[in-house]
């Protein structure tokens, strides 16, 4: 697999501003069967010196490898050109025109009483993946990433807050339309309100989560759940659970790469095989997995599209790409009330797996509680703790599609690794243990 | 005696009558990995070749500094004038608030620099990983109900460059190891779930001596948790020992004692009370083993011990060579190329990052606590936290948090029971007169740990937020701070 990365990133701040061309990367892995295990090598640059010696590197390795089967699972035969293609891409707007979008966002989001520091950052690459193998895939695909965000830091007192809000999708300028002057005051206000924001109650509460926090969810319980690596390992809770009933008959939960214009979307995985839609979980019942060609090999599955590299310099591994809780038919209103008492956990900021224990940790940056089917005090940062399964039973309403959204996020998968994937849902309502963090 | 390339002098030679100041980063680095799952190799990958430079230029603009930064893999002529030619653009539209700043002046590198470097491991990276492969299966070998279910080991051999316009020029190698192991607990008469104690950590060497008594540690600590239950909810005495406070406490300390956050209002106040009395903590560049420790920092400026906490008090500030200068104070040989959000690539992977201040490596010195029996035996009601899921603390609240992945309880002096699940938190520093780790130390431990790039006791803090579904919460811990 060759790759190319170009693009640029601006950061401006209270009291600096700063570009730069994105971190270059350009560079090619060659992978191989040796008959036991895969081999590979890796080189930075295109030049003929560079690619010789990574061949040169393989070849050492395969020289000294055993006869042995022949390589797990099918091997892809796509062949094709896939683009985003922008309508307006963003080199169009260049440097100048960027910063000049960045300094009008700062503006709006400095201009609220009490934000003592702000950062306002843009950055797009433009990036570009060519797969060949020997079974005759040759394919090639251009994705195009934008991604902007507002973080103001509200301070009082020795005391300081923030708030974030960030866009990020495939494509070009028009997103950068997404980011409206009102979403950005909002945050700012955000962080202001946190100046007094009440500590957060301890304890097991019914728990409504927004649409990003519900995509966390849906990442780190059946996303990370469900990479079938972990199946092969003996390391997964679910694999034993595959074909069964697990949650509400209203619960289902895909991962899809091939959702036009999401973060995570791809066209093809670096294997080479097509994006797909994946039910994970399908009304309920707990129906599929996340493949590369080895794990559909060990456990009589297809590859589905999800053999992810962070980039030319990472190992290829199963991976999600945008997963999501299908919406509902609740209202928020309903949902509320449906609660009575507990907490609505607001504006994800991170999430943790526990593939073999079960368990997943979720954080957010705020959340507001719920008594008596009102919504009432502002709370600061919080972390959600629970058994998934438990989690799932506990599920008693998803909120409406009018509500759904996809977020930008990045994955690390075991220690480092990290990629772009996106995470989406609408309100979800259950059960777990919440902390103030 | 290993002779690094100096890859940055051989882009600085080529810039011809370029106007000063300016600075090239480079770095050579060769990746070796080895992945297993159980005790079957599944993929081997290396050499793994990167090369490349990052040129800065510093251009004086309205009283400012106009910073112009390229990153580039590509060591042609053509290339190289083409990083000089953006590099020069970006630095138009920069604005850095330094009026004057100055770039280290070359010198020769301190004869006794920190150890940092796996001689094994340079001269015989796959075999090296190979063997202690072998040794970590092996060190699970007659362990019953216990195996590794996935490990993985990488090893980074870099050589660092760096040279500038006052004609420094200095090269260094160096290693690093990141090593994750996971081990599964499992069978047993009574059909409880299986086990699992993941285990991550970044080091300058590998050592394989050091498996079977690892091995017995993370055995243990997947057994325990097959049986552990909620941890007591409430404000509770939480004992954290180094592995723990490696995740938490350099994130939030490299950034609020860092000239960054002074220049943009969100340090800590300068001499201000942050810990308990007692608690000193140095940022030490010349920390044997350490992964922040190096002869130089990214920019050039000599690594050295600076005092971030004295006696509980903010001290020193650390910055680079641009903050040091709009702050009107010196470089403290902290411009370190780091940052990002992936830990696997913070120590490499630098050239394509500007220079920040951050910390190297982060010593908190120790107490007159005593072992860690010793500490739990100060302790009444509590509990000790071996592990948390991603404590993710946030530099600008100074707040951290997450679920507790295994720990214990702490019952009269004594470990008890195992817990898991529910979280605990907290703020690592907080303003005066608030709650924080730093500043509700009951107790220091005596014997320091080096974790990654912190070394550390064990510490005993009065109390944390604690969310579980034992209700039985603990009382507060006697003793007094220090």
């Amino acid at each position: 697999m060759a790759q190319r990365v170009r693009g640029e990133n601006m950061t401006l701040d209270s009291k600096s501003l700063s570009t730069a061309a994105s971190p270059p990367l350009l560079g090619v892995v060659f992978r191989a069967w040796s008959g036991t295990r895969w081999v590979e090598t890796a080189v930075s640059g295109l030049d003929e010196r560079a690619l010789t010696g990574a061949a040169e590197g393989l070849e050492s390795q395969l020289a000294a490898s055993r006869p042995g089967s022949p390589p797990p699972g099918p091997s892809a035969t796509t062949v094709g050109s896939f683009d985003t293609a922008p309508r307006r891409p963003m080199r169009d707007l260049g440097t100048e025109g960027a910063l000049a979008w960045v300094r009008e966002v700062f503006r709006w989001v400095t201009d609220v009483p009490m934000i003592k520091f702000a950062r306002v950052s843009l950055s797009w690459n433009e990036e570009e993946r060519h797969y060949l193998n020997t079974a005759g895939a040759n394919c090639y695909q251009r994705l195009d990433r934008v991604r902007a965000g507002v973080v103001p830091v509200a301070i009082e007192n020795g005391r300081s807050e923030f708030d974030a809000f960030s866009v990020g999708r495939l494509g070009g300028q028009e997103i950068l339309d997404s980011i409206t002057e009102a979403a950005v005051r909002r945050a700012s206000e955000g962080a202001r309100a946190l100046l007094t924001a009440k500590a957060p109650p301890s304890g097991l509460m019914n728990v409504l989560l927004d649409p990003g926090t519900t995509g966390t969810f849906a990442h780190e319980s059946f996303g990370h759940g469900t990479e079938a690596d972990q199946f092969v390992r003996n390391r997964s809770y679910l694999q034993p659970l595959l074909g069964r009933t697990i949650g509400p008959e209203f619960l289902t939960l895909v991962d899809d790469g091939s959702i036009p214009g999401a973060w995570g979307s791809i066209y093809f995985d670096d294997e080479g095989h097509r994006s797909q839609r994946t039910p994970l979980v399908d009304h309920g019942q707990f129906v599929g997995a996340l493949h590369d060609r080895g794990t559909a090999f060990a456990l009589g599955a297809s590859p589905t599209g999800n053999t992810r590299r962070a980039d030319f310099l990472g190992q290829a591994f199963v991976r999600m790409t945008n997963t999501s809780v299908e919406p509902g038919d609740w209202s928020y209103e309903e949902l509320v009330n449906e609660a009575r008492d507990g907490i609505v956990l607001e504006r994800w900021l991170s999430g943790m797996e526990d593939p073999l224990g079960g368990q997943m940790q979720l954080k957010v940056l705020k959340g507001h509680r719920i008594e008596k089917g009102k919504v009432t005090d502002l709370v600061s940062s919080m972390a959600l703790s629970g058994s998934v399964l438990q989690f799932l039973r506990d599920i008693r309403g998803i909120g409406k599609a009018e509500h759904r959204e996809i977020d930008a996020g990045y994955c690390g998968k075991g220690y480092g690794d990290t990629l772009p994937v996106g995470d989406g849902g609408t309100y979800l309502l259950s059960r777990a243990l919440v902390g103030p963090s | 005696m290993i002779t690094p390339s100096n890859l940055a002098v051989r882009v600085a030679d080529r810039l011809g009558g370029l106007a000063a100041p300016w600075d090239v980063f480079a770095e050579r680095s060769r990746r070796f990995e080895i992945h297993l799952s159980g005790s079957r190799v599944e993929l081997t990958r290396g050499p793994i070749v990167l090369e490349g430079y990052g040129l800065r230029l510093l251009r004086a603009t309205d009283g400012q500094t106009g910073v112009g930064f390229q990153a580039s893999t590509d060591f042609s002529n053509d290339a190289i004038r083409t990083a000089v030619e953006e590099a020069e653009k970006f630095a138009r539209f920069n604005r850095f608030p330094a009026p004057h700043p100055e770039l280290p002046v070359g010198r020769p590198p301190t004869a006794n620099g920190a150890k940092i470097l796996d001689p094994a491991l340079w001269s015989d990276p796959s075999g090296t990983l190979e063997r202690f492969a072998v040794a970590l299966v092996a060190a699970f070998d007659g362990r019953n109900g216990v195996v590794p279910s996935f490990s993985s080991v990488k090893a980074t051999l870099t050589e660092t460059s760096i040279a500038n316009s006052t004609g420094l020029a200095h090269a260094y190698a160096h290693t690093v190891v990141e090593t994750e192991v996971a081990v599964k607990a499992f069978g047993g008469p009574e059909g409880r779930p299986p086990g699992e104690y993941w285990f991550t950590d970044i080091e300058r060497r590998l050592d394989p001596q050091a498996l079977p008594t690892l091995t017995a540690e993370w055995s243990r600590f997947a057994e325990d948790a097959r049986g552990a239950k909620s941890p007591p909810n409430g404000e509770v005495p939480v004992v954290l020992p180094p592995e723990v406070l490696a995740g938490i406490v350099p994130t939030v300390v490299r950034f609020r004692f860092g000239a960054a956050a002074r220049l943009r209002g969100l340090a800590v106040e300068a001499g201000s009370q942050v810990g308990t009395e007692g608690l000193d903590v140095l940022d030490d560049g010349m920390f044997d083993w350490g992964v922040g420790s190096s002869p130089l920092d990214d920019e050039g400026t000599p690594s050295r011990t600076r005092t971030v906490i004295s006696n509980g008090r903010a001290a020193e500030l650390l910055s680079d060579v641009l903050h040091a200068d709009a702050l009107r104070i010196t470089s403290t040989g902290n411009g370190a190329r780091t940052g990002g959000m992936d830990p696997g690539t913070g120590f490499w992977r630098k050239f394509t990052r500007r220079p920040t201040p951050d910390a190297s490596t982060l010593v908190i010195a120790a107490g007159d606590g005593g072992t860690d029996p010793e500490i739990i035996e100060q302790v009444d009601d509590g509990i000790w936290v071996q592990q948390i899921g991603w404590a993710q603390p946030d530099e600008l609240s100074g707040r951290f948090g997450g679920e507790i992945r295994i720990g214990y309880r702490i019952r009269h002096g004594k470990l008890a029971e195992p817990v898991r699940g529910g979280t605990v938190g907290g703020a690592v520093v907080a303003r005066e007169g608030a709650p924080s780790l730093l500043h509700d130390l009951s107790v220091i431990g005596s014997k320091p740990k080096l974790m990654g790039s912190l070394s550390s006791p064990t510490l005993l803090i009065r109390s944390l937020s604690v969310s579980g579904d034992d209700l039985a919460a603990a009382t507060a811990v006697p003793g007094s701070p220090g």
